[in-house]
């Protein structure tokens, strides 16, 4: 149903209009899908307003217009069964939505009023801003322990750069944000310079053109690119740990890499990550190590690119594209009697994957199921729509058919040098998200070993390996370690 | 993984290739009984490339009759990952990734479902593999064991979320001896025991992963005909079982019940008022009366959100739950409230929202937009072959045919204002209400 994909850069037409950024995907979908994105996010907050940028974006998706009111919108789109949904990250404002092509019509006009024409009203901003700072108080601190892990990885990582608070801001700054604020946050950043305009599925011919007249209405403005700056070197391996009173001890580990999506070594390392933990399958080195054969817990994974929300989803949402990446280990969360032991394995299994790096058969299997997996990545209008816009943000071809020619060329060699070039077993963050934080810190910090047991006979090799894991260096000194106590946690 | 199935919309299904003028549903399927008791259902889409299996077993935690053993139909979801002696599981994984599948599994109150997302050329395969763990499944009391202890680490992973919390409570106060009681996942020192019930696993397999209660739902870039004999040729020996559940039925709750949560970390408060509804039906009006009910009185759209969600802005979060399910179940309303000295506010809200349904007419304008809604929203959702099965699956686990959505949407088009109110009437009242608290420790009332 899908035609193939034409990603327009229509720079050689004459007016400003046709200049427009735009990824259009056309098919005979009785649906239409928009994804409507602004090349600005979090990093283009003030640093002592983190949050900004995504209190503009929920007054847009959440609020009412100048000539209606939420709840007139809310009304309106009900019979429809659609609604208009944001997504802020670093570098991306995504505001995204579905319709019938019924509704095309009568859909596109209240979406493009919440975008052009905001009503930017002090009772919507209330509840707007509550919700955010509920979110952080209750949803996040309170709900998530393995979302807030991930989360605390990257604000520790990144601090002192403009990636360095969480999207959605802190309790204390979001409380202080202005209306006056949004307003000014949105006439700087919703320009036409940073617009890319996404369509997909059935949408009549001209429908693009009047999109982008209506587009055209937003200041050209000069376009935003935060300003480059790498995270901080981390000297020692370091860990966070949020203290709270939860069941289980959840993980997240990771340091930076400078690989993003248009590098060269960006498919060799996506090799190696989805060999060594491929995002909520089984069969990964670390899912099988940990999960298959201890009983550890529920499955542990490896990521070279953000991937919020993935307890809820098994593939990545599209438009988080970023200028800087992380390798990132996700541990599930374990029994706090297995807790020292866990992290000595992950960092055991680490190591052997940059000591033995991948075998001639793994690579094989690996890279045929990337160049198989695409297809599933893309296989909605929805996320194929996201992955073009992402492919424009890069100036990479089309994401589909980037990885699977990187990969029909990809030696093993090309994947093991990347492995030993960006993968480590030190100088690495470590966040953990538990109970009783000063023993856990003290647990961690000692050299003791952690033998473990199990509740049924194991085979030799893993006992074996045990003994070598239970004693394995996690190399973290009690000074770099911080106990942070949940509620102190995006203050 | 644990899922709870949301209330999908539902739709006409062209029957067998007949023609179709006002249907939703564009795709014409194929249902075909096994002599062993396998039902195969396959609907070809125009979606290129991609082929979705999505396998229903109809156990859920409603089948877990015996005392200590809930949680089981759960474990079952994670065993079946353990492989047989053709394909053990690192084989298995290992063809999975080499074919680029997408792979998973879910298990809800009513039914167990394994579904796989992959390319077009590699369904016989997928078939062979599936067939292979359905009927040749082996592990050892090992092997048993150490899942077991990847249940226990899915509940740990879910423990902080206090929604799924209050949810265990509810329907563990409402109920007394239906097995609706307890969770998918289970009670938790259940969970704790698994690992010393390898021998129970074995009987709860031999009685429950049988043809006779599986049904093979297969969408995506394929013919019926060429379908039917990959299935007659792997699964077409599997031997049809003799076991017959026998699940307790729920006494009337004669009076209004209540409980309270004390949650130890801090949240917002929530609350869950419930009423004992009946079991999903296509054949009167119950169900999809109820379902309005929902949505009208209390989604994004509704009079009390407004109030409560815009204007007052006491509430941050409010919806109504009618799940479809085999037996009598709960319609649930819940509430997260912005402070505590609003929950009997809030409660009082909810409670009279409910009784104005018991004793007027809804609008016929509002009960045509809620037409509207519920037929683009199934229309939204099928975006892809994946998103299809799982629509059919959902139906699939209730009258073992999709031929219920036909069904189902005539109801939805006869529909009444004075029937959804005869609904609200007769369903929603004090004798069958639970309510349900859930406070942090700052907000101890």
């Amino acid at each position: 149903m899908k035609s193939l994909l034409s990603v327009l850069l229509l720079a050689a037409c004459t007016n400003a209009v046709a200049q427009m950024k735009v990824a259009e995907l056309p098919s005979k979908s009785p649906l239409v899908t928009f994804r409507i994105v602004f090349t600005t996010g979090s990093a283009a907050d003030p640093p002592e307003h983190p949050g900004l940028a995504y209190l503009t974006a929920m007054m847009l998706a959440d609020g009412g217009t100048r000539e209606m009111t939420y709840k007139q919108i809310v009304d309106a789109m009900y019979p429809m069964a659609t609604s208009v949904h944001a997504q802020v990250d670093k570098e991306m404002t995504t505001f995204s939505g579905e319709t019938h092509v019924d509704n095309l019509d009568a859909y596109y006009k209240l979406l493009r009023a919440m975008l052009l024409d905001p009503g930017w009203r002090a009772d919507d901003f209330k509840r707007v801003k509550e919700d955010a700072i509920n979110f952080l108080r209750v949803s996040l601190r309170g709900n998530n322990d393995e979302e807030l892990a991930k989360e605390v990885l990257y604000q520790n990582i990144y601090q002192g750069t403009p990636y360095g608070h969480y999207s959605v801001g802190t309790v204390s700054s979001l409380e202080k944000i202005t209306l006056q604020q949004v307003k000014d946050f949105y006439h700087q950043q919703y320009t036409q310079a940073n617009l890319i305009l996404g369509l997909a599925g059935g949408f009549p011919p001209a429908f693009l053109e009047t999109m982008k007249t209506d587009f055209h209405k937003l200041p050209e403005g000069p376009g935003f690119r935060p300003r480059a700056q790498n995270p901080a070197l981390i000297e020692h391996t370091r860990a966070v740990i949020v203290d709270k009173d939860t069941r289980s001890v959840a993980y997240s580990i990771g340091f930076p890499i400078s690989v993003t999506r248009p590098r060269n070594e960006f498919v060799p390392l996506l090799v190696a990550t989805s060999y060594f933990g491929q995002h909520r399958m089984s069969g990964g080195v670390l899912y099988d190590a940990m999960r298959e054969k201890r009983g550890l817990n529920y499955g542990d994974y490896a990521y070279i690119e953000y991937f919020p929300r993935g307890m809820f989803q098994f593939e990545p949402s599209p438009n988080l594209a970023r200028q800087y990446q992380i390798f990132q280990l996700w541990i599930r969360p374990v029994e706090p009697p297995t807790a020292k032991f866990t992290l000595r394995l992950a960092l055991y299994e680490l190591n052997k994957l940059v000591k033995n790096g991948i075998s001639e058969e793994d690579f094989e299997r690996t890279r045929e199921f990337l160049g198989k997996y695409a297809n599933v990545l893309e296989r909605t209008d929805s996320a194929a729509l996201g992955y073009a816009i992402d492919s424009l943000y890069y100036s990479i071809p089309p994401y589909k058919q980037y990885l699977k020619t990187r990969l029909a060329s990809l030696t093993r060699d090309e994947v093991n040098a990347a492995i030993r070039r960006y993968i480590r077993t030190d100088k690495l963050v470590i966040v953990a998200v538990g109970k009783d934080g000063e023993e856990l810190k003290k647990e961690l910090t000692s050299s003791d070993p952690s033998p473990m047991t199990y509740n049924s006979p194991k085979p030799a090799a893993i006992t074996e390996e045990d003994k070598t894991v239970a004693q394995w260096p996690i190399g973290l000194r009690a000074e770099d370690v911080t106990v942070v106590p949940v509620g102190q946690v995006f203050q | 993984m644990i899922a709870k199935l949301a209330l999908i919309a539902c739709c006409t299904l062209a029957a067998f290739g007949a023609p179709a003028p006002q249907k939703v549903f564009p795709y014409h399927y194929a249902q075909e009984d096994l002599p062993n008791g396998l039902r195969l259902i396959t609907v070809p889409t125009d979606y290129p490339n991609i082929v979705a299996t999505y396998i229903v077993v109809q156990t859920g935690s409603r089948n877990e009759v015996e005392r200590g053993h809930t949680g089981f139909a759960h474990l079952f979801e994670h065993l079946m990952f353990r492989g047989t002696q053709r394909f053990p599981s690192t084989k298995y994984d290992e063809t999975m990734r080499r074919i680029g599948a997408s792979t998973n599994a879910f298990t809800t109150e009513d039914f167990t479902c394994f579904h796989t997302t992959f390319s077009k050329e590699d369904l016989p395969t997928v078939l062979d593999m599936e067939a292979d763990r359905f009927r040749n499944l082996k592990y050892t009391e090992a092997e048993f064991k150490t899942e077991a202890l990847a249940v226990l680490g899915e509940y740990n992973k879910n423990s902080s979320n206090p929604f799924r919390k209050l949810d265990e409570v509810v329907f563990d106060t409402a109920f007394d001896r239906h097995t609706y009681k307890h969770s998918v996942m289970g009670f938790l020192p259940d969970v704790q025991a698994m690992p010393n019930s390898y021998d129970y696993s074995l009987k709860f397999f031999d009685h429950y992963y049988r043809p006779e209660f599986t049904t093979i739902i297969v969408v995506g870039d394929v013919k019926a005909k060429d379908v039917r004999k990959l299935v007659d040729r792997y699964w077409g020996s599997w031997k049809r079982g003799t076991f017959k559940p026998d699940i307790p039925q729920e006494p009337a709750q004669q009076a209004p019940r209540a409980n309270h949560v004390a949650w130890t970390s801090p949240t917002l408060p929530i609350m869950t008022v419930a009423y004992k509804v009946p079991a999903y039906t296509d054949s009167n009006e119950d169900s999809v009366a109820l379902d309005a009910v929902a949505s009208l009185a209390f989604s994004r759209n509704s009079d009390l959100y407004r109030k409560l969600v815009i204007e007052e802005q006491k509430v941050d979060e409010l919806g109504a739950d009618h799940t479809d399910h085999v037996d009598p179940s709960l319609f649930e309303i819940t509430a997260r409230v912005k402070d505590p000295a609003d929950i009997d506010y809030v409660r009082d809200q909810i409670l009279a929202t409910v009784k104005s349904f018991r004793e007027k007419p809804v609008d016929a304008a509002r009960l045509d937009a809620l037409r509207k809604h519920q037929r683009y929203a199934f229309e939204l959702q099928m975006d892809d072959s994946g998103a299809i099965a799982e629509v059919v699956a959902a139906y699939v686990a209730l009258r073992r045919s999709p031929e219920t959505i036909n069904k189902i949407y005539d109801r939805y088009a006869e529909l009444t204002p004075q029937a959804v109110q005869r609904a609200a009437a007769k369903y929603l009242v004090e004798d069958g209400r639970t309510i349900v608290t859930l406070t942090g420790p700052e907000d101890a009332k």
